[in-house]
């Protein structure tokens, strides 16, 4: 980790001096050392705060939507599934290819710097031993797909067994079990909207749940409104999710937000084939609902 | 801020509305209407207001502060009120006869006491002129409390003027009082002053010397305009302006109308030019 | 000295669960909160008065995240309002730590005081009866010292408990809590209890003198460099015991309604959007300003203490490492012209 800490900040001092950039993002350690922000470096002297440590899990690639109306030319350092995001954010036209110089680190996995933080704050339940965070256990593509410099030996993907297991368990289920599972989750959403902020596929300049005219879902936090947006929100992202879990990371109720994108990703890939949102930068391409095909499958319309 | 003693007359549930009855509906401009608003049945007044004072009108759809224009006679509650959103796009399609909620009266009012003895300089953009006009009205009924009125009032075109009646014909009647008005393009029909307000406001120049000015607008009017009033020569305790925020609650509690530490609903909408120096230049 | 054998604790809460609605620090499978003593489930919940603290306030209790607040018919050209929702239930928050005491406190300033007396809170609140509990051993991310809070002896509690290994300390604070206290008298016993060593904090933060500095600072260039992480996503609002903002907004459908209440957040985007389309704060760092300077400088000069409370929830949940100590020390080191 040292080395890709020491070999980043090298880069980006680089970019600097040679006027390449204006800005650089990545991370930089935070509070406690289990902890770290995203960081925009903004000159050679603010790069010796970059570092890659096994908490460095945040999406960076979210960061860059702050950037979508500036003209700064910016070097990102993305790891696997934060590549994914600036392909999903290429591919939604809300950044250009031309402004990003991509520095790719393969990820051996990291830690969750909000369980670290829960367990060393003494909120709540004591929690295990820390182990890598549970996306990153699910990983299917820790090395970035779309890069200018790539740093550090490439890694295998660490997803075990089905990675739709529990999918086919929610599937198995009768439609009134599967309900009951639903509410009872979904009714513990307390509407904190964090979901949607660390998501880096909602890059919708007025988000459809901030609109007033017309409202289309309600405030309360009641089963009805609270599947509501759930359901829309994640209908949003099918064949848009880029599979990075920062959703379900960050919820303060530990609502199992993956199990409704995982079953997304299986039926778009099921019904429209193709490659997995994000997993290539192709110029032109467009997410699978994006594009109209007389053959598109409609036996569930 | 004072604290002021709110006395809310509408009930102890300050949340809940008065249903109310609209009496009237008269049409200003394209999309200004004026309501007039008494207790169902025609018995009285939900409460009192002061000038400047606003009400929550409340309809199913949404809630809005708006303005209550006081009258001399207190007989009915007039709010005039600019179609831009939800509620008053709602509102514009309701007919004479119609119930709605209302809840109020909110807000401090014009310092209408500490400004007598003065001469008054009026200054409005837009819809601005609805708040105004309960000051004016105050001024014109207790006509020798206060020294020489002017008033200047600007808009988009002729056909945005709200209260041409009052504008043209009744208040250049009133003793001692000057009315100037301005759109902002030249019109075929129009041969009355063409510009900004502000640009018009530094052109009359009116005396600074134990005057008191007082202005509502856009915010950019606003702006503007208390710029021209400094280069003139106003000090700070002598410029009055309304500040406007969204609000919900209009009763200081759900934390959104705030400009600093004051909240808009209950310790404004009214201050003077040297409180608002205090207040983050959010406005 | 009055104690309560935790032995007794389940008998207890049970006894005081007759006459009102107790909430006690839960983990209820992945959430950490306080939820319903009568919604414990023996094995799969567990009551967490031993931890320090949980995820959620309990501000909920008295400002729910949703509540309605009246019902409302239209027909033709007549409206009626049916039925106003004011819950005077009468409930107890058992085992609040003083950090969530003072947010409840501070919510009594907004919605009791200055003219107005906001209904629905008062029913709830003026049958709500706190039962805090005084801490001993400050966390990693305490500093409710700094902030005007006493966690050893919780000001505004009815009834506070000390933690005196195997039993509690029961010390009766005022007349609510008398009658509470009169529900479990049969449990409580006169003992000397053995209380532990108040331990130190290991937060240092020195609050003194921010609010008058910050006064000068709503322009100052030190909150670009401050909000440039935050993704206003709202979780620091909605997990701090003191943030209160509500927004009301109407559920209908035909001629039927009714009117409610939710927490809102100054993160929102939509939180000051006003209906001609201005939004004074529509940028992210206008809106993360906004929290900070309420919380430290606006809240201070209305009310006179300050709104955040030191409990350190927000930099343990911040997905982006956003910490208000920091802010605090960035605030004070910050050079100010004129």
């Amino acid at each position: 980790m040292k080395e890709i800490t020491n070999k980043l900040q090298e880069i980006a001092a680089r970019l600097f001096n040679e006027g390449k950039i204006d800005v650089f993002l990545a991370w930089e350690k935070g509070e406690h050392d289990f902890q770290t922000k995203s960081y925009a470096a903004r000159n050679v002297d603010d790069v010796k705060n970059i570092v890659f440590n096994e908490y460095t899990i945040y999406n960076v690639s979210n960061a860059l939507l702050k950037f979508r109306d500036s003209q700064d030319r910016i070097g990102i350092a993305v790891k696997g599934c934060d590549s994914r995001g600036i392909v999903r954010l290429l591919e939604d036209l809300q950044i250009t290819r031309e402004r990003l110089y991509i520095v790719g680190i393969p990820c051996p996995g990291l830690k969750d710097p909000l369980a670290a933080a829960r367990k060393h704050g003494g909120l709540g339940k004591k929690e295990e031993p820390e182990s890598l965070a549970k996306k990153c256990l699910e990983c299917i593509q820790p090395n970035p797909v779309i890069y200018d410099e790539l740093i550090g030996p490439e890694q295998t993907p660490r997803q075990q067994g089905d990675r739709f297991a529990a999918v086919r368990e929610l599937e198995a289920m009768t439609p009134d079990e599967r309900y009951q599972f639903w509410e009872d989750t979904l009714s513990t959403c307390i509407r904190c909207y964090a979901c949607r902020q660390v998501c880096v596929a909602c890059d919708c300049r007025t988000c459809i749940f901030d609109e007033m005219k017309p409202q289309w879902v309600g405030r309360e936090t009641n089963t009805t409104d609270n599947m509501m947006y759930h359901l829309v929100k994640h209908a949003h992202m099918a064949g848009r999710c880029i599979d990075c879990g920062e959703c379900e990371r960050v919820c303060p109720v530990g609502i199992p937000l993956m199990l409704l994108n995982r079953k997304l990703i299986k039926d778009v890939a099921e019904l429209f084939g193709g490659p997995e949102a994000g997993m290539q930068y192709v110029e032109g391409a467009k997410p699978a609902l994006s594009v109209y095909r007389e053959n598109d499958p409609d036996e569930f319309i | 801020m004072t604290d002021k003693d709110h006395k809310c007359t509408c009930n102890e549930q300050p949340l809940v509305p008065k249903v109310v009855e609209v009496i009237d509906i008269i049409d200003r401009t394209p999309d200004v209407k004026s309501f007039f608003v008494k207790n169902p049945g025609d018995s009285g007044l939900p409460f009192q207001v002061s000038p400047g004072q606003c009400a929550m009108v409340s309809m199913p759809i949404g809630e809005a502060m708006i303005s209550c224009t006081w009258q001399e006679e207190q007989e009915y509650l007039e709010f005039a009120i600019k179609r831009v959103g939800l509620l008053t796009d709602e509102l514009h399609q309701i007919e004479a006869g119609q119930q709605i909620g209302l809840r109020g009266p909110y807000g401090n009012g014009f310092p209408v006491e500490a400004c007598k003895g003065k001469d008054m300089v009026f200054i409005a953009g837009g819809i601005g002129l609805a708040p105004l006009r309960s000051f004016i009205k105050y001024c014109f009924k207790h006509r020798e409390d206060y020294g020489k009125i002017t008033i200047l009032y600007g808009s988009r075109s002729q056909a945005d003027l709200c209260f041409k009646e009052e504008l043209f014909e009744l208040w250049p009647q009133e003793a001692n009082t000057e009315v100037f008005v301005t759109i902002d393009n030249p019109e075929p029909d129009w041969d009355g002053h063409v510009g900004f307000v502000p640009a018009y406001l530094e052109e009359l120049n009116p005396n600074p010397a134990g005057a008191v000015a007082v202005v509502c607008g856009p915010p950019i009017m606003i702006k503007f305009v208390l710029q021209s009033l400094e280069k003139m020569g106003y000090q700070d305790d002598q410029v009055i302006t309304t500040l406007e925020m969204r609000m919900k609650c209009g009763i200081g509690k759900c934390g959104r109308c705030n400009i600093g530490s004051e909240f808009i609903c209950l310790d404004g909408p009214v201050y003077y030019l040297a409180q608002l120096r205090n207040l983050p230049p959010e406005w | 000295m009055k104690v309560l054998r935790k032995a007794k604790l389940d008998e207890a809460l049970n006894l005081l669960n007759e006459a009102h609605e107790v909430f006690v620090p839960m983990q209820k499978k992945a959430q950490s909160g306080y939820f319903p003593w009568s919604s414990f489930i023996s094995g799969q919940d567990e009551l967490m008065l031993e931890a320090l603290n949980v995820y959620q306030s309990p501000k909920g209790v008295v400002l729910p995240q949703t509540e309605k607040m009246y019902r409302y018919r239209q027909g033709g050209m007549e409206i009626k309002i049916e039925e106003t929702f004011e819950d005077s239930h009468p409930t107890i928050i058992f085992g609040a730590r003083a950090c969530d005491v003072k947010g409840i406190l501070a919510m009594d300033e907004v919605f009791l005081t200055r003219g107005y007396e906001d209904s629905f809170y008062k029913a709830r609140r003026s049958k709500n009866t706190i039962i805090a509990n005084a801490c001993y051993e400050p966390g990693p991310n305490c500093f409710c010292q700094a902030m005007e809070v006493d966690c050893l002896n919780p000001a505004g509690a009815d009834v506070i408990l000390r933690d005196g290994g195997d039993a509690y300390v029961w010390e009766v604070k005022s007349e609510k809590g008398e009658a509470v206290t009169a529900a479990i008298a049969g449990l409580l016993e006169e003992k000397e209890a053995a209380l532990p060593q108040p331990k130190p904090f290991t937060q240092k933060v020195d609050y003194s003198g921010v609010a008058e500095k910050l006064k000068t600072m709503f322009d100052h260039p030190l909150w670009d460099k401050l909000a440039e992480p935050c993704v206003n996503c709202g979780m620091c609002t909605y997990v701090c015991p003191s943030c209160y903002c509500f927004d009301i907004q109407v559920k209908m459908w035909g001629e039927e309604g009714y009117r409610f209440r939710a927490w809102d957040s100054c993160m929102f985007e939509e939180y000051s959007r006003e209906a001609g389309g201005g939004n004074p704060r529509g940028a992210s760092k206008e809106r993360f300003r906004q929290r900070f300077l309420h919380k430290l400088q606006f809240f201070t000069e209305r009310y006179g203490t300050p709104l955040c409370t030191g409990c350190g929830r927000c930099m343990i949940v911040c997905p982006t490492d956003v910490n208000i100590v920091r802010i605090i020390e960035a605030i004070k080191e910050a050079e100010v012209n004129d």
